[in-house]
């Protein structure tokens, strides 16, 4: 008589424990099995004095859908997906520092009324985790190519753009690998914004640029004003 | 194994006595260096220092509980929001650019599209935070261990945080740095466990954050 009594709360300890267990268990795996991100497409407007030209922008379906993958030897598969945050970063980043800016089906299908056309792209990205550095940082870095085309379609000029973001895993609480490798891939977006803005302007094609387009007393309605 | 009787005795012991801090002594230095005072629209932001070589950054957690704790009470100001700030005066308070001293700050407050935002902030003063909160060292040891038959753990451990952080107080209306403020806490937690592991957890990083908020709403405050 007294066994029933003696094992009825037994048994759900032991459920317990063992649902405790599959549950460490499935932790430890799941701490060990890289992360899967995508920056998210919450990017700010620069505040600078507007450059007064209209500004075309074409973005390649190979950076619209550009995820970068990696395996670690001990710590898996990481993936961050960057392509989703490039038309909300470029229409920003382009309508803060100019008049006006559009999207473009190619620097030679641009139309009449853009003075010029940005076809970025993302030519590499690297990133570390704290167990690499023995930090407590997620860093990523990102090298994009920049092609200004002019109101022609010719290419005006190009340069490289590397950005840097770190995000403090700390900040994170526990499982912080997911949401600190998000903030440091979109930290590395906005740092790829703050850079474009402050150096575009100094880049030497660019400024010839300028200086031409900005003295023309109006844009030729033609398209057809630089051979 | 623990009787079935005692278990929610030692669960509610086990929830209540996190609640029971360890020791932690503070100090709060000031140093004045102008006259301060806010009106009733004027407001501050509180930025954490994001270098880009550093690998010491200001945890996000410090900022914002300076910044609320400096909104609460009957003597709270306005503080703006970090992300709302720096995303409103993009890109000019990012990592790459940021001001590192007063000498760049009027680079940027005397553009005209940047002046604008500032006083649709009423920003008055800019609190800059370096600094963090550290393990300085631990001792102890503590095995648990799991069976059908229950769980359990027994042993001992020690550790003690070390929060040190500095504020840099800028007023933007002169563009000049007004004082510093320092905010140090020491602490030491424990965790013994008889089964059950009962942890007494020093508030150190809390504790620092009070202080510094407290003495930059009276260093704003009060004009002297």
């Amino acid at each position: 008589m007294l066994e029933p009594a003696l094992t009825t709360p037994i048994l759900p300890a032991r459920r317990a424990a063992s649902r405790l267990l599959s549950a460490f268990t499935l932790a430890l795996v799941v701490g060990c099995g890289g992360a899967s991100v995508s920056v998210p497409p919450v990017l700010p407007v620069p505040l600078v004095e507007k450059i007064p030209l209209t500004m075309g922008y074409h973005l390649s379906d190979e950076l619209l859908g550009y995820v970068h993958e990696e395996s670690l030897e001990d710590s898996g598969d990481w993936t961050i997906a960057f392509g989703s945050a490039q038309t909300t970063m470029f229409d920003n980043l382009l309508n803060g520092m100019f008049e006006a800016a559009v999207p473009v089906a190619g620097p030679e299908a641009a139309g009449p009324d853009v003075d010029g056309v940005l076809v970025p792209n993302i030519e590499e990205v690297q990133f570390s985790t704290p167990e690499q550095t023995r930090s407590d940082y997620f860093e990523v870095w990102v090298r994009y190519r920049m092609r200004l085309h002019g109101r022609d379609g010719a290419l005006v000029g190009e340069w490289p753009l590397t950005a840097y973001g770190k995000a403090n895993a700390r900040n994170y609480g526990m499982n912080s690998r997911e949401p600190a490798l998000q903030a440091a891939a979109l930290a590395a977006m906005r740092d790829a914004m703050a850079f474009f803005t402050v150096q575009f302007r100094t880049v030497p094609p660019v400024q010839t640029w300028l200086q031409a387009e900005l003295a023309a007393p109006a844009a030729a309605p033609t398209g057809g004003a630089s051979p | 194994m623990i009787p079935s009787a005692r278990l929610p005795a030692l669960v509610f012991a086990a929830l209540l006595l996190p609640l029971l801090g360890g020791c932690v002594t503070a100090t709060v230095q000031e140093v004045r260096e102008a006259d301060t005072g806010m009106e009733s629209h004027e407001s501050v932001v509180v930025l954490g220092r994001r270098t880009l070589p550093s690998n010491r950054e200001t945890e996000f957690g410090f900022v914002s509980c300076v910044s609320k704790n400096m909104r609460g009470g009957g003597d709270g100001i306005q503080v703006i929001d970090e992300q709302r700030f720096r995303d409103a005066m993009f890109p000019w308070f990012e990592p790459r650019t940021a001001p590192a001293n007063t000498s760049d700050l009027p680079e940027i407050i005397n553009q005209p599209e940047l002046a604008a935002r500032l006083e649709e902030l009423g920003l008055r003063y800019l609190v800059w935070i370096e600094g963090d909160t550290d393990r300085t060292d631990a001792g102890g040891s503590l095995t648990c261990s799991v069976t059908t038959a229950g769980a359990g753990c027994f042993g001992f451990l020690t550790w003690e945080n070390d929060s040190s952080y500095e504020a840099s107080v800028w007023d933007i209306r002169t563009g000049n740095s007004v004082g510093r403020i320092s905010s140090d806490a020491v602490g030491t937690s424990y965790m013994p466990a008889v089964v059950v592991p009962l942890p007494f957890i020093a508030r150190v990083r809390s504790s620092a954050c009070n202080s510094m908020a407290d003495q930059l709403k009276r260093f704003l405050t009060t004009e002297s």
